[in-house]
């Protein structure tokens, strides 16, 4: 049977999250945190031990290497014991250890999905920031290790376009705010293109809203155990921040309904056991702010981002800018807090007013211009719009003739990898 | 991972969720697919949210394996005595798939434990119903009971368009598996690990686990089998399976290891290339290191050489100390 006819694979993996699943499908099968709890206990014991031992040795460091686990059950096995090292293998959207990269898609496709790579199509993620090496290395690791018989290397900004893509609108010019847990970047897509030289990356993401909760719980006193308080914080973050109009009239209704406003966490202690139970106040509303008003959080970086999202648009090329205005889509878990888009919608629309009024008074009132559309689009699939976006793609038919196949690796080397041209189906 | 788990992990994952939240009747319509060419459907509608209709598609049977309407012999019979009541099957099947199972959460039984082990049971129907033929075998061997008249040779399909065989006598069943690969490297492979995998049965610690052999021509049982089938590349593989190695709660095991001997193989093959590939990586990033040390060390040299009024000739030890600084 023809490896084309099955639903190909998509794994889009992120700095927190890693998404995979087949293609074809309204979500992804796992999410499961992109990470590698790897036994490296013999392999640094053998290099001192004589060499009698070598085989008794080499049979250990074998058989560690097999025994690594990814993802929950990682974290589990690296806190019941302490053989295991954990790997991060991305960092803000990077690959930057290959050999634990490559550990953790031979347990996504092995021990998740239960797929025989040589049977499916693949399509993996990047971001738009990635060097062409990185792409090359993929390409290696997949072809060499895993025999896939094609594979395609997305970028994940145009696929979290792709994902808002039906058959009434096949738009596929527009802003991606892509928010994750290790990377923040506003790519500006035209027609499917990245316009490469708008790029803008904000040094604020998810991770950097906890730990801003964290420091806001643990200044306040909270009664929150040290060893617990970051993983406390990312789920306080995560069920209860929500995003505000107005700091002021916040504050004023939370001091006025105590009541209504201030959540309880209840937790259990890990290293004693015993229940405990903290107020969570204004890190509601605070944390998701550290976007809007990012003075509060750092003095290094002080541009709310909205006013990256407008720069951004306003250094593409000019006949792009009101369809870019248009379609501002929304990507990553960080984006999901609740009224995010109606924020970032009215700050730019307000960034985008104060302007035309400017150049209207310039010019004296003779010309009127038409006012631009702001549109800040959001679904209820932002946590994995990229990885959905990816499953569209991927079930079209033109899908398999855009994909690299073994055969072109073959014949032309890992090179092929560092292009990946837009296909038909995209729009 | 070193063995591959009986069940389903997604379809176990689904299940337990779906009874989890079983009153937010959420839709669910999901495909996916499994080693070995065996895809999966699972459905629920809006309208009762109790029924779930899971659909299995099995690898294309080769001639020479013995199929009843698109099941393996003795597989409606293993999915009922398996299931009970939770389970219906459909028929006809759902247009592309072999098997339709309806599932009943409600008739579920209210024991936890009792369910959680049913609903694994649901999860691993691949090893029910591929396996059935094999466990009606290794049952009549657990039993010593096998019929005199049953063929000498019997095919099971394993995976598209393949098959392994069964010579089932009365006090032992033995197990052939032609092993074929794709890759060129993978076939290399596969046959280094098929012999270590045979030399490692003879270690001290595996005197009970079947006698296992390999060799590159087919073995003198499977005389009479069609010769497309006898065509391999990786060799074949015999195990000697005894009635105690199908006693009792074994037989689940020695079932589903048997019949996904493929996939074990060719994961290894996959672990071993990943862990050559870090070697080599590892081994490049240690020459390169080499280099860029060799690049600091002229730098340092110069510069002492410019502070230095005199030169000392320094050891090999003291040099690399202070490129290192």
């Amino acid at each position: 049977m023809d490896p084309a006819s099955r639903p190909a694979v998509v794994i889009d993996n992120g700095t927190g999250y890693t998404k995979m699943g087949f293609a074809g499908n309204v979500e992804p099968c796992y999410i499961v945190p992109t990470v590698v709890a790897v036994n490296e206990s013999f392999l640094n014991q053998s290099r001192s031990t004589s060499k009698a031992s070598w085989i008794a040795q080499h049979n250990a460091g074998v058989m560690a290497d097999l025994d690594f686990f990814i993802g929950d059950e990682a974290l589990e096995k690296s806190r019941s014991s302490s053989t295991y090292n954990l790997s991060y293998p991305i960092s803000h959207g990077q690959v930057d250890n290959w050999d634990s990269m490559e550990r953790f898609w031979q347990q996504c496709i092995f021990n998740y999905l239960r797929c025989d790579p040589e049977d499916h199509y693949f399509l993996l993620t990047e971001s738009p920031l990635t060097a062409p090496e990185s792409r090359e290395y993929t390409g290696e690791i997949m072809f060499e290790t895993f025999n896939v018989p094609g594979l395609y290397i997305a970028v994940n900004s145009v696929l979290a376009l792709a994902a808002g893509y039906t058959t009434s609108k096949c738009e596929m010019t527009g802003v991606v705010v892509d928010v994750g847990d290790g990377a923040s970047h506003v790519v500006p897509v035209a027609e499917g293109y990245v316009i490469g030289s708008s790029i803008k990356s904000v040094p604020i993401a998810g991770r950097d809203v906890t730990l801003f909760v964290q420091q806001l719980m643990r200044e306040r006193g909270e009664n929150v155990p040290p060893e617990d308080s970051f993983d406390v914080a990312r789920k306080v973050k995560e069920m209860y921040c929500y995003t505000s109009s107005d700091i002021v009239k916040e504050f004023n209704k939370h001091d006025k309904e105590p009541s209504k406003y201030i959540k309880q966490w209840k937790g259990i202690k890990p290293k004693t056991g015993a229940p405990y139970t903290c107020d969570i106040g204004y890190e509601r509303f605070l944390g998701p702010e550290v976007f809007f008003n990012p003075e509060i959080y750092s003095s290094d970086f002080t541009t709310p981002l909205p006013v990256v999202i407008d720069k951004c648009i306003q250094s593409a090329p000019i006949d792009t800018r009101r369809s870019l205005y248009k379609n501002i889509v929304l990507s990553g878990g960080s984006t999901m807090f609740k009224d995010f888009h109606r924020r970032l919608q009215r700050d730019i629309k307000k960034i985008v007013d104060a302007r035309l009024r400017a150049s209207e008074a310039r010019v004296g009132g003779e010309l009127k211009s038409h006012p631009v559309e702001v549109n800040v689009v959001s679904h209820p699939i932002q946590r994995y719009a990229v990885w959905f976006g990816g499953s569209v793609l991927a079930s079209t038919p033109e899908f398999f003739g855009a994909c690299h196949t073994k055969a072109e690796y073959e014949e032309y080397g890992a090179s092929i990898c560092r292009t990946n041209p837009v296909f038909k189906g995209m729009y | 991972m070193i063995l591959l788990q009986s069940h389903s992990r997604f379809l176990l994952d689904t299940l337990l969720s779906r009874l989890q939240n079983i009153e937010k009747a959420v839709e669910l319509d999901y495909h996916w697919a499994e080693f070995d060419d065996v895809r999966y459907h699972i459905q629920v509608t809006m309208k009762n949210p109790h029924i779930v209709l899971l659909s299995v598609s099995l690898p294309t049977p080769p001639p020479e394996t013995v199929f009843l309407s698109g099941l393996p012999a003795g597989a409606i019979e293993a999915i009922k005595a398996a299931y009970g009541s939770v389970v219906q099957i459909l028929d006809p099947p759902r247009d592309g798939f072999n098997l339709t199972l309806k599932l009943n959460l409600s008739k579920l039984p209210t024991d936890e434990e009792y369910k959680h082990a049913l609903l694994v049971k649901i999860a691993s129907v691949r090893e029910v119903v591929l396996g059935a033929p094999l466990r009606v075998i290794l049952k009549q061997l657990a039993s010593r009971t096998v019929a005199s008249d049953i063929d000498p040779l019997v095919a099971l399909v394993h995976r598209p368009k393949e098959s392994f065989f069964l010579i089932p006598q009365a006090e032992k069943v033995t197990v052939v598996f032609p092993m074929r690969f794709k890759d060129s490297i993978d076939i290399v492979l596969a046959t280094s690990f098929l012999q270590e995998f045979v030399d490692a049965r003879r270690t001290a610690g595996l005197n009970n686990a079947p006698y296992c052999m390999w060799s590159p021509t087919p073995p003198l049982e499977l005389k009479g089998a069609p010769d497309e089938a006898l065509s391999v590349n990786a060799g074949f593989v015999t195990f000697v399976v005894l009635p105690r190695h199908v006693e009792g709660k074994k037989l689940d095991r020695t079932v589903w290891s048997l019949s996904t001997f493929h996939a074990y193989v060719s994961y290894h093959v996959k672990c071993s290339e990943g862990f050559m590939h870090t070697r080599m990586r590892r081994r490049v990033e240690s020459l390169i290191e080499a280099l860029d040390r060799a690049k600091l060390g002229m730098e340092n040299a110069r510069n002492n050489a410019a502070q230095n009024r005199s030169f000392k000739r320094l050891s090999l030890k003291e040099a690399r100390n202070h490129s290192f600084n």
